[in-house]
């Protein structure tokens, strides 16, 4: 083990939106190790995922696997990778099959392999990234890094409920950009905070142009590509540059923190389903339904290629769809989906909700 | 008991009923429910499943959804269970988690009446108590119900084990011998695993399928092969292509397009197997494509075994 009192152990995680500062925060104040940072994912990352990866995978494999080659370059010798419900559970193993196949050299901590049904046994996977881990500091950290993470949520859908009414070009991704910078660099749960309580204050500080009738659109689909930018080829930017109202309910904070504390969330949707139909089939058609009960102008579901959960509850959009006299525009993303594709069914899309909601009026 | 005598339940002969045929048909027939089995997968079936079903699905639920529709005005009600996990590492495919909802938002307005149960032994209610809960709502006793879930368990094990039994003979045949990884929805289905199999045996060959195998035994072998593969079916298929590499000549794995777990487990298998020098090929169906085409890949995967069964009685 390389894993001596004073020797650091450089460890890195796959990439997923703008989570990975939070696991930095833990890995490095929680268990005083280096976080390896790989860069952020391009069409280089896709590339070297799907070169390796088998075809008919869904396509977060496939990023995934190539940001963590993406980290080993970058000197990364631990990697972690995370367990899921759906196919994500069993990513971890045949990722590190490929891996070792290609003759990379790296300690793997693989929270699939300490999935007994109690959470507790979690911890040895802590265990087994930092042996000396203190557990009043890593409680710490752990706490705080949770709470960057809801930070991130709520900063991501202040802004993209209202930098596409910015009347000073800039000036939300400039506030953005600075939020996601303090975060990167926070030493201490002061730190996060600060940055937080800056960027929310700087947000209610700029002037936008909203008007009585800006467009709605929410934004449902696959825990992953929904909440990547990079995955989705940054959905939520592109409707919100068109003047659009941009909501998404899916993030870690709703799906995994907060969730729990969502009691009986299927009786909601009771006239549309009996039971619950995957992991996050529920909450998707909860929100497809609240969505439009609310007014909203149009439903954006997004997935990877070959999502078996989100490929299943698209029959159940569509009754929603046509029950509440709702557009809903479905995407599939894998490694072949180009910008000017996608900006082609979202301009036809924003055209006719727009249109629709002149004729409404 | 006079209007219960009535009930006609159809049960679409597609996905689980390859699995599960003679515990659900036991169990309704030991209630005094009439069944009612949709026939066949043939270009029509399949057509029509294709119709209803979004076109980005797995090709079995296509299928399936075609039974299903095969079915309407046939029978009172339609069994679509509910089945997500036996287990930690035990769970199903999301599909059959999602199943009854999928039909009925698909179907919603044929105004189709499905009878369901739900297993889930994780989320606490298990197959008896999923089966024997199933009858208490259709208003039978719980006495009768467990009766009935008893018979049908122990009728669909002795097939289970009589099914083991038979694969465990061929295995000892002579001749080649190619064990076939795939679903049992996939192998025996009679429109697109079926015209495989049959091709397999105009051919000379023995084709076992890797399903048919003691399954507790099977799981336990996967454990140590792929310790975190958590699916119920590819864990006993897996388990049991480890557990006869000697056996055989070659080996077949057999999916459908696009199939989620197969996606990543027979690549895993194709890594562990690759040591061991067996040769594998990889089959997958399509709604276009269908089984046209593989004849040409089949035909050469059995030269090769040949060829190599040859050179090895040269050498030895």
């Amino acid at each position: 083990m390389k894993a001596d009192k004073k020797d650091k152990r450089k460890i890195a995680f796959p990439m997923i939106a703008h989570y990975n500062d939070a696991v930095r925060y833990f890995i490095e104040q929680g268990l005083g190790q280096t976080y390896v940072m790989q860069p952020a994912m391009t069409r280089r990352t896709m590339a070297l995922g799907e070169k390796l990866s088998p075809d008919m995978v869904c396509t977060p494999f496939k990023t995934i696997l190539g940001s963590m080659i993406e980290a080993l370059e970058a000197g990364a010798e631990v990697l972690i990778m995370t367990m899921g419900y759906c196919r994500l559970g069993y990513y971890g193993e045949l990722a590190e099959s490929i891996l070792r196949e290609q003759g990379y050299d790296f300690d793997y901590v693989n929270f699939a392999e300490y999935t007994t049904g109690r959470p507790k046994d979690y911890l040895k996977a802590v265990k087994a990234i930092c042996p000396h881990v203190r557990p009043a500091k890593a409680m710490g950290a752990l706490r705080a890094a949770l709470d960057m993470v809801k930070y991130i949520d709520e900063v991501e859908c202040q802004y993209y409920m209202n930098c596409g009414f910015e009347t000073e070009p800039g000036s939300f991704k400039a506030a953005l950009k600075r939020f996601y910078r303090d975060m990167r660099t926070a030493k201490t749960r002061r730190d996060i905070e600060a940055g937080y309580e800056n960027c929310l204050q700087t947000f209610e500080r700029l002037p936008i142009d909203k008007g009585p009738n800006a467009l709605k659109v929410g934004l449902i689909g696959e825990y992953f590509t929904v909440m990547d930018a990079f995955s989705n080829l940054d959905l939520e930017q592109a409707l919100a540059d068109m003047g659009v109202e941009v909501h998404r309910w899916m993030n870690v904070s709703h799906r995994n923190l907060d969730y729990p504390g969502e009691k009986n969330l299927h009786v909601r949707i009771k006239e549309y389903c009996r039971y619950e139909m995957g992991p996050t089939s529920t909450a998707n058609i909860w929100k497809a339904k609240k969505y439009a009960e609310d007014g909203f102008d149009g439903i954006i579901h997004a997935k990877s290629a070959g999502c078996t959960p989100e490929i299943e509850i698209m029959p159940v959009i569509r009754n929603i769809s046509e029950d509440y006299k709702i557009p809903v525009l479905f995407l599939t993303y894998d490694t072949q989906t180009a910008t000017a594709g996608l900006m082609t069914r979202l301009e036809a899309f924003y055209d006719m909700i727009a249109m629709r909601k002149k004729v409404i009026q | 008991m006079e209007a219960r005598s009535k009930l006609t339940v159809g049960l679409p002969r597609a996905l689980l009923y390859h699995r599960y045929a003679v515990l659900w048909r036991t169990y309704f027939d030991a209630l005094g429910i009439d069944t009612v089995v949709s026939g066949e997968t043939n270009r029509a079936v399949a057509e029509k499943g294709l119709a209803a079903a979004s076109d980005e699905m797995c090709l079995s639920l296509k299928v399936y959804l075609g039974h299903v529709e095969a079915l309407i005005g046939r029978c009172d009600r339609i069994f679509i269970p509910r089945i997500v996990d036996f287990g930690i590492r035990r769970v199903m495919c999301t599909t059959f988690e999602g199943l009854p909802d999928i039909a009925a938002n698909i179907f919603r307005d044929r105004h189709i009446d499905i009878l369901s149960c739900n297993i889930s032994v994780q989320g606490g209610i298990d197959e008896k108590d999923g089966m024997i809960q199933m009858g208490t709502d259709l208003g039978y006793s719980k006495k009768a119900a467990k009766r009935a879930y008893k018979r049908a368990l122990a009728a669909q094990r002795a097939a289970d084990e009589a099914a083991a039994a038979a694969a465990d003979q061929l295995y000892k045949s002579d001749g080649l011998k190619i064990a076939v990884g795939a679903h049992p929805y996939v192998m025996d289905d009679d429109y697109y695993g079926r015209p495989v199999l049959d091709y397999l045996s105009e051919m000379g060959v023995t084709a076992i399928p890797a399903y048919a195998v003691d399954r507790r035994e099977a799981r336990k072998v996967t454990k140590r092969l792929s310790p975190t593969m958590k699916w119920e079916v590819s864990r006993e298929i897996a388990g049991s292509l480890a557990m006869h590499l000697d056996d055989v000549d070659g080996i077949i794995l057999m999916s459908v397009y696009p199939c989620a777990l197969d996606s990543m487990v027979n690549d895993m298998l194709v890594r562990k197997f690759r040591d061991s020098g067996v040769p594998i090929v990889n089959l997958t169906m399509d709604a276009q494509s269908g089984t046209a085409g593989l004849e040409t890949r089949l035909e050469s995967f059995i030269d090769i075994l040949s060829m190599r069964r040859t050179g090895k009685a040269a050498k030895g």
